[in-house]
């Protein structure tokens, strides 16, 4: 409320525009072309300037000096800086305007050095006619600008860490370790993950569950972390700072009492395949995970219980309970939690090679994938250490390992898992440790062997004789008296055909995305890849961030992993969250959508389109409305409003439509209008710039956050005003940086051309063109083939079409 | 030239996804009885040596197209078209087995590419009727048709 008040004042206050304008010479790199004093003597006639300057750095401490000066003594209420790109030096100028008392969104900047001087290096002519237009647009646009202030949420100081396996610990441990509570929610009876069913790790040789196992009773004991076992995220609201989670925590049927002594086990009748075992043993219906489980306490497995129809039809475990901590009447709950943060790590699955028929696994006992083998040579796995086939229990003298099963396919995952090769390559090793006179073979595509100590580990590994064999079996063939498997096959790098015969056969497979992870992807507002994986806010800079505020990525969950890189990367994340629960609060740019109730009709059409779920509301309130917190200020939500109710902070229609009008107000039949996203195209030409391509200097760039924001009735405007062309870009899809928002860009444009058409304008006129910010020659050949097609096109003809438009436009309006 | 045909039959760019698993070689039933050249080694020489070098080789037609290398082969590679397309080429250029060209004749001037008047036999002692009469001219002209009359004289 508060906020409103002070703004409606300001608003008052501010009628009398003082704008100052300030050029900027960047020494040569812009007063090299554009003839800086004669802009800024152009800029003194325009509306609300008051002064107007070039000065030879504007960025430097006298040139910020001379704007805070001029905003005390000659009291500016507007400034525009004319000099390089606002991704550069907005944040300087904004606070310099700040530091001299002035709101830091009424500021605005021209850039005449990327999209102006640097790409038009060799016209000065053009270019400073250029450099006149974008100041006079920016003048225009400043005049419309409003004093905003930034909303600050307050972030809740507790976490949730959803998955239980290394990653997760990891994370919980660091934010618990930091003095945050820390919810760590795991699917499966005890945290350890997929880590406690390896047997030794790669490059060093430790054995898994010993260097896991402290970590997980630290998790039990942690003051700091509540453990939620048997538990799923079932449903999730809120954002960044305040979620609100419901976490379904499946009945346990023992008490906290139990001991883990183990007499319910041999009275329980129920055998089921052990899925920690990878089925490669039973166990019980009442059962713990493993040995080394935390938390240490047994629980039912009530899908396999006798009693799962909700009658006590077998009291047995019960019955060898001494402590009596059985409990049939145990039910499942719903768990309530607020959270700030939330660290998702949920690992992956395997893939099961079963569809691939010619290996014969599932056919044939002696082919097993890595996992079972990591349960076959562990201590504590079914066979207790001994190395054994399936088949007959006896020990094979020759094994081998195919690579690549289910990784690098189009018929599986097509890209590479990762760890399977160093996984196989520490698995021969421990062959031969133990039982040295095995064979060992490993028929291999590459090796890929890139970590820090891989490659010392795979020449020890030939060094010990492990055979390498370029080239996968093409077959596999059993013989049914023996179980000894003969494998067909060509050695690519003697250019032969092969047969071995070998006792058994490991198929490498590889790692995929979790099969449920679709639901925790809805849920949170996750972006994936293409294959599957969650995707990361920026591949190189934001690695653990997601598009959803508040939400971080660690362990295999967001791409293959091996131990090392999981624990890295929740360390990460958990230090990612720590900054935000430390702080307590986090800012809110002010560029989020706003509504206007009295003229919102509740139809609910912008709720639809945004992509952060940020829009609530429905017929029973009567209107919706944006919750600031989780809006991101794309803007695809504005267009989409047939009532003209919502409008984007610090990118208002009429702010925008003041340039477009500038643009339209000289020549517009030669001029090429460009919106471009921030993100990706301004970023775009800005690269264009610094690398000097150079291309036509007839375009004009009005920025934007995402395409999404870009609506029809500007380019509306700018055909029926006469642009020569107008040309709409953002982020590849998929690549968009407010989550898929262009999808909307390119359903409205597609639109539009359909409107064009119908007009009967030449269609051709309105492009749409995805330009990366890494891009730069993209976006200048764009605009040459754009320019190209202007020339060809007589000024008659756009006279006449901009008049048929507007007659279709008149026509549909009046029919309305 | 004929050779430059090919890859208006063939995508070329569909070999550059090989990573030279071998799985299609070692899968290769040809392979097993007679020195072929193998689809992995077919698309390397198509790749590196350009492929007039395997269009050139009588080995080619060692291949009994089973189909089997595609069916296997992780990067979906149409493996059979591409022995298609080149055994074409090969074939135009001369480099064509003398019994397959027998075959053809055969086929041209029996409607069968085989001598059945044992087959004949064999049905009656299993009391099923003789083979109808081929539909030569059909088959004529369908070879006709379909440009056999370019490669071979029949």
């Amino acid at each position: 409320m508060k906020e409103t008040e002070s703004l409606t004042e300001k608003t008052s206050e501010l009628n009398d525009l003082r704008i100052g304008v300030y050029v900027c010479h960047c020494g040569k790199n812009i007063g090299g072309t554009v003839r800086c004093e004669e802009v800024a003597q152009f800029a003194t006639a325009l509306p609300g300037v008051v002064l107007a300057k070039d000065s030879l750095y504007t960025c430097s401490e006298p040139g910020q000096e001379q704007i805070k000066n001029d905003i005390r003594e000659q009291g500016l209420n507007r400034v525009v800086v004319a000099s390089c790109t606002p991704r550069l030096h907005e944040p300087t100028f904004r606070a310099a305007c700040r530091s001299a008392g002035l709101n830091p969104y009424l500021l605005e900047m021209a850039n005449i050095r990327e999209h102006c001087s640097w790409v038009h290096l060799h016209d000065k002519d053009a270019a400073t006619e250029k450099a006149k237009e974008l100041v006079a647009m920016a003048v225009g646009r400043v005049a419309r600008l409003m004093p905003q202030f930034e909303v600050t949420v307050p972030v809740a100081r507790k976490s949730m860490v959803i998955g239980g396996g290394v990653a997760g610990i990891q994370a919980a441990l660091d934010m618990a370790d930091a003095g945050y509570k820390v919810y760590l929610v795991e699917k499966a009876g005890s945290i350890g993950g997929r880590m406690a069913q390896i047997d030794k790790t790669f490059p060093t040789m430790d054995c898994s569950i010993c260097i896991l196992a402290p970590k997980m009773s630290e998790v039990g004991r942690h003051p700091n972390i509540e453990l939620l076992t048997l538990s799923e995220v079932q449903e999730l609201s809120g954002h960044i700072g305040n979620f609100q989670v419901k976490v379904f925590k499946r009945a346990r049927y023992v008490t906290a009492e139990c001991t883990g002594c183990g007499e319910c086990i041999t009275a329980c009748p129920q055998l089921i395949p052990d899925e920690f075992e990878a089925g490669l043993s039973i166990r019980r219906a009442i059962h713990i995970p493993f040995a080394q489980a935390v938390p240490s306490k047994y629980h039912i497995d009530m899908h396999h219980c006798l009693n799962n129809q909700g009658i006590v039809a077998c009291d047995r475990c019960f019955q060898a309970c001494q402590k009596k901590c059985i409990n049939f009447a145990d039910r499942d709950e719903i768990v309530d939690l607020e959270v700030g943060t939330i660290v998702v790590a949920t690992g992956v699955d395997v893939y099961d090679p079963t569809p691939l028929t010619e290996l014969g696994y599932g056919k044939f006992p002696n082919v097993i994938t890595t996992l079972e083998f990591e349960r076959l040579i562990n201590a504590g796995g079914p066979s207790g250490g001994e190395l054994i086939r399936p088949s007959d229990r006896k020990r094979p003298r020759k094994v081998a390992f195919l690579q690549c099963i289910g990784s690098r396919s189009k018929r599986a995952s097509p890209y590479c898992s990762n760890v399977c090769c160093m996984n196989t390559i520490k698995d021969a090793l421990l062959i031969r440790e133990h039982w040295p006179e095995t064979e060992i073979y490993v028929f291999y595509i590459d090796i890929r062997a890139f970590g820090k100590g891989f490659e010392d580990l795979f020449q020890r590994a030939r060094r010990e004789g492990v055979n390498f064999i370029r080239g996968v079996p093409g077959e596999i063939i059993e013989d049914i008296n023996t179980g000894d498997l003969r494998l067909l096959g060509e050695n690519t790098l003697l250019g032969s055909h092969y047969r071995y015969t070998m006792d058994m056969v490991v198929l490498s497979v590889g790692i995929q995305p979790r099969k449920d992870s679709g639901a925790l992807q809805r849920m949170l507002n996750l972006a994936t890849d293409t294959d599957g994986f969650y995707m990361e806010a920026h591949p190189k800079l934001r690695p653990v961030d997601t598009t959803s505020g508040g939400v971080f990525l660690a362990g295999a969950a967001e791409g293959p992993k091996d131990i090392k890189d999981s624990v890295t990367q929740a360390s990460a994340a958990a230090s990612r969250a720590n900054i935000l629960m430390s702080k307590g609060e986090v800012t809110i740019p002010a560029i989020t959508a706003r509504i206007d109730r009295d003229k919102c009709s509740a139809c609910g059409l912008c709720a639809r389109v945004c992509p952060y779920h940020a829009i609530e509301g429905g017929k029973e309130l009567g209107y919706f409305r944006v919750i600031e917190a989780a809006c991101q200020g794309c803007g695809a939500c504005v267009p989409e409003c047939r009532f003209g109710a919502i409008d984007q902070t610090h990118f208002t229609d009429e702010q925008i439509v003041s340039q477009i009008d500038r643009v339209l107000a000289n020549k517009p039949h030669e001029k090429i209008l460009c919106f471009a996203c921030n993100w990706c195209s301004y970023a775009g030409a800005d690269f264009a710039g610094v690398s000097r391509m150079q291309y036509p200097p007839n375009v004009r760039i009005i920025r934007t956050m995402c395409s999404g924001r870009v609506s029809p009735t500007w380019i509306e405007r700018a055909f029926v005003g006469g642009i020569g062309a107008v040309l709409v870009s953002g982020c590849h899809p998929s690549d968009c940086h407010y989550n898929n928002a262009n999808r909307e860009t390119a359903r409205r444009v597609d639109r539009f051309w359909k409107r064009m058409e119908r007009a009967g304008i030449n269609k051709d006129r309105l492009r749409l063109a995805w330009v990366s910010a890494a891009e730069g020659a993209q976006f200048a050949k764009v605009i040459t083939e754009m320019h190209e097609a202007l020339t060809r096109t007589p000024k008659d003809r756009i006279h006449k079409e901009a008049d048929k438009l507007r007659e279709f436009l008149s026509k549909k309006s009046s029919s309305q | 030239m004929t050779s430059l045909r090919i890859w208006k039959h063939f995508p070329r760019e569909d070999l550059y996804e090989c990573y030279q698993c071998a799985r299609c070689t070692g899968s290769c039933p040809a392979m097993e009885v007679a020195p072929a050249i193998g689809p992995r080694e077919t698309i390397l020489k198509c790749l590196n040596l350009g492929h007039h070098h395997v269009v050139e080789d009588e080995r080619l037609w060692l291949c009994c197209t089973c189909n089997v290398c595609e069916d296997r082969c992780p990067q979906k590679i149409p493996i059979s078209d591409l022995l298609v397309a080149l055994r074409n080429s090969a074939a135009r250029r001369g480099n064509i087995p003398a019994r397959l060209v027998l075959a053809i004749e055969l086929l041209a001037k029996t409607g069968r590419s085989m001598i059945v008047h044992q087959l004949d036999e064999m049905r009656a002692h299993h009391g099923l009727a003789p083979l109808p009469p081929a539909p030569i001219e059909e088959i004529r002209e369908l070879l006709n048709k379909t440009g056999f009359k370019e490669v071979i004289e029949f």
